[in-house]
């Protein structure tokens, strides 16, 4: 059979050739190297599947590793499909092929077979890799889970081989009937582009169908079919071909085979047809030749003739590389991604931010960073090989022009390219802003990122690529080795290499803050430019003098020719380019690793883990308790300091005596005084950040003392990551870390069990069982205090204003600075904040309890609405839970290194990039308005924290968030309306799903929470939103009312949740009561599901739904292993409108699980119905619960 | 076994007519299509080869119809192409057998017997386990001749083979193209009236996508006897003769300007009269002096 002669002749040709080795070697060795470094095998790698509970030889993490590594692949399947058929053209052999008496299908098919059994056998080599990987010596045996060989070979069957032949198949096609490798590299990068605005709209929960189909690679549908499996599910379950992922398969499948019947159609065996620009026509005879010139003509071939030539002719090469389609259609790619990106600008729950100049600035380079370096690989090849690929490199390197001048003028054009790509960004950016009706462009701001602080970055890969092209001396193999470098530095601090003095290109990441401008960033930035920039300039040189000039490029000959062009000159720039390099790596090195200790996500595993061995023998010693804490704080902005003194009251509650007092300070801070008032001795160990305080005599129980401190704070130079940003020139946000805290903290420890291996400590519970009674002597934030009395005077620049918790009794200037005293009147938590920034202030009132708001000049956008969201709050909160215990609330903005907003005693921090820039739409309705939402939930802790705190056990945070985030949404539904919030609780629901399936250790009812935020925020705000829907409002605020007034401001022993739940037992009736077991006690989740719905018209005019639907209850274990329960619970159902507002909404009881039929009645025709069509039950399945009702 | 071709036609994209209106038969020995550079040749061989389809006419090869049956046409036809390309890393063996697989000789001991017998006939034995990539010119050259005489073809199709060759080597391919049986049509393809004096019983001589003249060579320099005058002129003369007289082609011989003029008669007394070659045929030709443009249906004085 000729068309496997022809396969095999390709097998055996690609066999013969290094590259496909490199291939190989390159797979199997990633393979590897990832499922080691997620084993635990590779000191300083932190690689994860998302939890370490997931095996990493589960079939999950097997997927995940060997389909990600097959996406690599897709640039390996490129240049060998597109160059199936292509290599004929290309060597020009297709005319002996064309002539033979092989018929073009036979050719074809013999050629895909061949290429698609070589590409086959280099991705086989992921999984050896993996399994090599598994049984590599150093790794945790711990997550290696039962092997099986159907979890290797299932991804390939599902991903890696249909990716393989889909997209293979349209490269093939691509190569044969386009004759030129650049259409594959395109349909390449579309592909990509594909996978990418796929990934941006999976943030919306309404685009699911879109987002799976989009990505050729299956990897989004995969996720979409994934997402909320939970530990349980992903060590034994294999990816199904179902849903979303299976109709990827079958659209990609046939769009590829598509692809093939039109190669086989349209493809012949024929001469390329010759061009326009190429076919020759006869010349006339020539006229007889003219007498020789007149005048000789001097040639100038000086160095400084050639200097001056080079701007034209790095023109001429920029147009030619700018100048076609390929690049244009590169560009607009990324464009189109651009703006498909900019749609979600900064969004949270789906509402969009004003498309502030960083942040637009921000999304367009990180979004069409990866276009520019794909045209720097690329375009760096066909520019390198230019004059050989057309066959005029002899002519050319005869000529007298010097070798750096092609080298140079190359490199120009390239750069030049990538500026033009940057101006593109910048227009990109503005157009963005003008869509979205934003005209404050700051252009100053704009030009001076994308130019001084991005492009930089691209430039130095330009010099790289480049490089890889001369040195390695082969296109397509530079190719890939340029695209590794990329992924090796992109993965490269996940597998433990941080420092970025050894990697080529990488700089120090800077945020620019409104607020805050560049910060502290720029100082590391600019060294590292010019660090690299030196280090580009010698790789430059070594560019020029092993240039390929001549037809022999064997080494020998590049290193004669080397010699040669090493000249004294060169020698010079060289040396210079080194030298300088070494001294600007000697600045960094002094600052990152001398004068501010370089600390890898490792070391700072380790100095917890010897937290631990050393003092936990000291958990429970008696310690005193901090009953009043009196500090002043002293800011330097500019200097970037501060100093903090101060005294704390302490007494001896226990009852017995206190022989040593642990004191914690934390290690980078400079201790000028921390002393007793009692004869002790201190010994310290600075590096633990531990001083003990060893009594001379004892404290005995009910006696007091004081400790007094004199603290520094500050930051010299710079870093290369954790830059310092507590104290900033404009936004300073200081909390009461930084201060002595007593006793052994336990929030030090390790709290992963892969981690506390690693360092040879047993796992450990994340808390207190729920009723353990030595946790309820603490409360939950921290062991040394109940509620304490505060007083701080803060002082900073003159043109700032600086807070803390507290009533400001008096302002003054001094010493030119401005001085400001706060008191509390009132005991409050141990927990405070100092800020300062030059503030613009909005002042209110709601009955006797002044409102302001502290925000950036410029930010005031949602200024109004936070005052409106304070004042419903208090009013709501002091009607539902009892009155508010202070008579100011202040939220103040801080810059957006951080991104959360944060309760202290009547006071808010709240992040620049959360809530004052949001852009709320009064007129969309399905715009959430998160500001006010997050407002409220602030306020909601002045209640639940600040008045009741819960104690140090399992279950404690729910008392504080649950508490609060059900308060904030019943403030957002009496603001907007019960069905407003459907779409709320669906990414409270979405949240709740995503987050149990990355749990790290084990998932816990409602009522043990131990931390997680996927239970204490998301669970809890729905669980307890549905309890109020069901019993009543009223009801459970009553509950909330007695728990609260019980445990006002009261000491040891602290509530639990068990208390809580006793309370709301107590107001739920008893056909109900399941419900508190169910939804606080266990881990339950509904299978709710509308089978079928249809309506029909009455005579009085009313509507008849029928529906058929799926009721299910189980119950899941820690891990997600899941049992089902009989149900006897009662639903909603309803219908919706097609606006998906509730039009009737009915609770009925299902007395079994499984199929029933139901009728309902509204007053008009329904577009959706189904089963708890408002989301308000936790289910396995966000958007079954309602389908299309069908007019009967 | 005839090739037969009738009123082809052929005009490319960018407005170059490239053939026009040829009519030729081609019968078994070598024949010889001489033109110069652009005059359609290539264009020709192409479509012969099957590789190109013409705009209008039709070519016959014995009973098949070329421009249809190309499968068939592929299994009789060896093809030689002005320029061709190599895989670099494949050796000259390895390729050959490849080829010769596909032109069917399936059963592999006759492939081995065949190809390494083509070598020894291209002189390539040596070389036969060395890289394409490897080999000079010359050798790529026989390469292509060998590649193209695999399986036995019955149409041979060589175009522009000794371009670019040494004299030794220029020798060394003819005596290989000669060795070709007398059953099979070898067209030979070139701007290089030697190749074609020397080899070729029959020729053609083509131009602007018309044939001018054809038949045998020897016969054309014949019918030349006697018109073909020659005269040593000075470079400043040239032009001024130019204009003048009929000159069909100039050339330096021994570093002068040697001039050839067509005509019944010398054209005056400073001219003498010269034994006409193969060269003449061909620029009085070029030159319209000969042959025709719409050239007779059936060759003339065929033996």
């Amino acid at each position: 059979m000729k068309a496997l002669a022809i396969a095999g002749f390709e097998l055996v040709r690609r066999i013969r050739m290094l590259s496909t080795y490199v291939y190989f070697a390159t797979f199997l060795a990633a393979g590897a190297f990832f499922t080691i470094a997620a084993g635990g095998g590779l000191a300083g790698a932190n690689v994860s599947f998302g939890s370490s509970k997931v095996f990493i030889n589960a079939p999950y993490a097997l997927n995940q590793t060997i389909t990600a590594l097959g996406y690599l692949g897709v640039l390996v399947t490129a240049a060998m499909m597109g160059r199936a058929v292509q290599q004929d053209f290309e060597h020009e052999t297709f005319h002996f092929f064309f002539t033979s008496p092989v018929s073009p299908r036979q050719y074809l098919a013999g050629r895909f077979l061949g290429t698609a059994v070589v590409l086959t056998a280099v991705f086989s080599s992921i999984a050896v890799g993996c399994f090599f990987g598994i049984h590599f010596p150093t790794v945790d045996q711990a997550l290696v889970g039962p092997g099986r060989v159907a979890a290797y070979l299932h991804p390939y069957a599902v991903s890696v081989i249909p990716n393989l032949l889909a997209t293979g198949a349209i490269f093939f096609a691509l190569g044969a009937l386009g004759r030129r490798m650049m259409p594959v590299y395109v349909s390449a990068v579309l592909m990509l582009v594909g996978y990418l605005i796929a990934g941006s709209l999976m943030k919306d929960l309404d685009n699911k169908w879109l987002v799976a189909l989009m990505d050729p690679w299956g990897n989004r549908a995969q996720h979409l079919t994934t997402e909320y499996w939970p530990i349980a599910d992903r060590n034994t379950r294999l990816v199904p071909l179902e849903g979303y992922f299976l109709w990827n398969r079958v659209l990609w499948l046939g769009v590829g085979a598509a692809a093939m019947g039109l190669v086989f159609a349209r493809f012949r065996f024929a001469q390329p047809s010759v061009s326009a620009r190429k076919a020759t026509a006869p010349e006339a005879a020539p006229p007889a030749a003219p007498a020789a010139p007149a005048r000789r003509v001097e040639a100038n071939a000086s160095g400084w003739a050639y200097l001056v030539m080079l701007p034209r002719l790095s023109w001429l090469a920029f147009r030619e590389t700018v100048k076609n389609v390929y690049f244009a259609v590169i560009a607009l790619a990324g464009m189109l991604f651009m703006f498909v990106s900019a749609r979600a600008l900064g969004s949270l729950f789906g509402t969009n931010t004003y498309p502030v100049a960083y942040q637009v600035v921000e999304l367009t380079t990180g979004t069409f960073a990866l276009f520019m370096i794909i045209v720097a690989t690329f375009s760096s090849g066909e520019l390198v090989w230019r004059e050989r690929d057309a066959r005029m490199d002899q002519i050319h390197d005869a000529l007298p022009i010097p070798t750096w001048l092609p080298l140079s003028m190359k490199l120009l054009a390239l750069l030049g390219a990538e500026a033009l790509l940057t101006a593109l960004i910048l227009v990109s950016s503005l157009l963005i802003q003008s869509f979205k009706g934003y005209f404050h462009f700051e252009l100053g701001l704009q030009l001076h990122f994308l130019f001084t602080v991005f492009f930089p970055d691209i430039a130095l890969a330009c010099v790289l690529a480049v490089a890889v092209q001369v040195l390695v001396n082969q296109k397509y193999v530079g190719h890939f080795i340029v695209v590794l470098y990329w992924l090796a530095t992109l993965f490269a601090p996940q597998l433990g290499f941080e420092d970025r003095l050894y990697q080529y290109g990488q700089s120090p990441q800077v945020t620019y803050s409104d607020m805050n401008g560049y910060g502290p960033f720029l100082a590391g930035l600019r060294w590292f430019n010019l660090y690299w920039a030196l280090a580009a300039l010698a790789v430059a040189i070594t560019c020029h003098l092993f240039w390929v000039r001549g037809v022999d490029a064997s080494w020998r000959a590049r290193l004669t020719g080397a010699r040669g062009r090493f000249t004294p000159r060169s020698r010079l720039w060289m040396g210079a380019a080194a030298a300088g390099f070494v001294a600007a790596g000697a600045v960094i090195f002094y600052n990152s690793h001398l004068l501010n200790p370089f600390r890898t996500e490792s070391d700072e595993q380790e100095a917890r883990a010897r937290y631990e061995k050393r003092y936990r023998s000291h958990l429970d010693d008696p310690q005193p308790k901090i009953l009043d804490v009196k500090v002043a704080v002293d800011l330097y902005p500019t200097e970037r300091r501060a100093d903090l003194r101060g005294t704390y009251r302490l007494k001896n509650e226990t009852s017995q005596d206190v022989s040593a007092v642990l004191l914690n300070v934390p290690w980078d801070v400079t201790i000028r005084e921390l002393a007793l008032d009692r004869p002790h001795a201190l010994e310290s160990v600075k590096e633990d950040g531990l001083h003990t305080a060893k009594l001379q005599s004892p404290l005995k129980p009910g006696e007091e003392a004081a400790l007094r401190f004199d603290l520094g704070f500050g930051e010299r130079g710079f870093r290369q990551r954790g830059e310092m940003t507590a104290v900033a020139g404009n936004g300073t946000f200081l909390n009461s870390d930084l201060l002595p805290h007593l006793g052994y903290q336990k929030s030090r420890e390790l709290v992963e069990d892969k981690e506390r291996r690693k360092f040879g400590l047993a796992p450990r519970e994340r808390m207190l069982d729920r009723d353990d009674p030595r946790g309820l002597q603490r409360n939950v934030l921290n062991g040394e205090a109940d509620f304490v009395g505060f007083e701080a005077t803060v002082s900073t620049v003159p043109d700032q204003i600086a807070l803390a918790p507290g009533y400001l009794q008096r302002e003054w200037q001094q010493g030119g600075r401005r001085y400001f005293e706060y008191k509390m009147d009132g005991p409050i938590l141990d927990f405070f904040s100092f800020l300062s920034a030059r503030y613009q202030v909005k002042r209110d009132t709601w009955n006797d309890v002044a409102i302001e708001v502290y925000s950036h000049p410029g930010h005031q956008y949602n200024v109004d609405r936070m005052v409106e969201a304070v004042k419903a709050s208090l009013a709501h909160y002091a009607r539902a839970y009892g009155p508010y215990q202070h008579r100011q609330v202040r939220i103040l903005e801080f810059p957006r290194y951080a991104t959360f907003a944060q309760s202290f005693p009547n006071t808010i921090p709240f992040s620049e990039s959360i809530g004052f820039i949001a852009k709320v739409d009064p007129n969309d309705p399905e715009d959430v308005d998160y500001p006010f939402f997050v407002t409220a939930h602030e306020v909601a802790h002045q209640w639940w924290a600040h008045q009741v705190i819960g104690g140090d056990v399992q279950g404690a945070e729910m008392l504080a968030e649950t508490l609060s985030e059900y308060s904030a949404l019943m403030v957002m539904k009496e603001k907007y309306g019960a069905q407003r919030m459907r779409k709320f609780l669906k990414y409270e629901l979405h949240n709740y799903l995503t987050g149990r399936a990355f749990e790290r250790k084990k998932e816990v009812p409602l009522s043990r929470v131990e931390g997680q935020p996927y239970i204490r925020y998301n669970k809890g705000g729905m669980v307890m939103y549905a309890l109020a829907d069901l019993i009543g409002e009223d009801q459970v605020n009553a509950a909330l009312r007695a728990f609260l007034e019980r445990n006002k401001l009261k000491g040891p022993p602290y509530p639990n949740s068990t208390e809580l739940l006793a309370d709301l037992r107590k107001v739920t009736p008893p056909d109900l009561q399941y419900v508190i077991d169910d939804w606080f006690e266990r881990i339950t989740l509904y299978e709710n599901r509308a089978i079928k719905a249809g309506y029909r018209k009455r005579e009085d005019g009313k509507f008849e739904v029928t529906l058929k639907v799926m009721a299910k209850k189980v119950q899941a274990d820690e891990l997600g292993a899941e049992k089902e329960q009989p149900l006897q619970d009662v639903i909603e159902i309803g219908a919706l409108d097609d606006q998906d507002q509730p039009i009737a909404l009915e609770r009925r009881r299902f007395d079994k699980s499984g199929e029933s039929e139901l009728t309902l009645v509204t007053d008009r025709a329904p577009a959706r119905a189904g089963i708890d069509p408002m989301n308000k039950l936790v289910d396995r399945n966000v958007d079954d619960n309602t389908v299309r009702a069908e007019a009967l | 076994m005839d090739l037969v071709i009738e009123g082809l036609s052929k005009r490319y994209p960018n407005g170059v007519q490239a053939l026009r209106d040829v009519w030729l038969t081609i019968r078994p020995g070598m024949f010889g299509l001489l033109g110069p550079n652009g005059a359609g040749k290539s264009t020709l061989m192409r479509t012969i080869a099957t590789l190109q389809e013409p705009d209008s006419g039709s070519i016959r090869l014995g009973a098949l119809d070329v421009l249809r049956q190309k499968g068939e046409v592929r299994r009789l036809l060896g093809y030689l192409p002005q320029d061709f390309g190599v895989y670099p890393k494949v050796t000259a063996w390895e390729m050959l057998d490849h080829f010769a697989r596909l032109k069917g000789i399936s059963s592999g001991k006759q492939r081995r017997e065949v190809v390494d017998a083509l070598l020894r006939q291209t002189n390539l034995h040596q070389v036969s386990g060395k890289p394409l990539g490897s080999f000079s010119g010359g050798m790529r050259q026989r390469f292509g001749i060998a590649q193209a005489l695999l399986g036995n073809p019955r149409l041979i199709i060589v175009d522009e083979p000794t371009a670019g060759l040494d004299p030794e080597e220029r020798v060394r391919f003819h005596n290989l193209l000669s060795a070709i049986g007398e059953e099979v049509i070898v067209i030979l393809s070139t701007h290089i009236v030697s190749d074609v004096s020397d080899l070729c019983r029959e020729m053609a001589v083509i131009n602007q996508g018309q044939v001018l003249l054809g038949g045998d060579p020897l016969q054309a320099v014949e019918g030349l006897k006697g018109k073909i005058w020659r005269k040593f002129v000075t470079r400043a003369e040239l032009a001024d003769h130019s204009a003048r007289f009929p000159v069909i082609s100039s050339r330096l011989f021994s570093g002068r300007t040697l001039i050839h003029v067509y005509a019944d008669a010398a054209p005056d007394a400073s001219f003498e009269p010269a034994s006409p070659e193969l060269d003449d045929v061909y620029f009085a030709a070029i030159h319209g002096k000969i042959g025709g443009a719409a050239p007779p249906p059936v060759l003339a004085g065929v033996a």
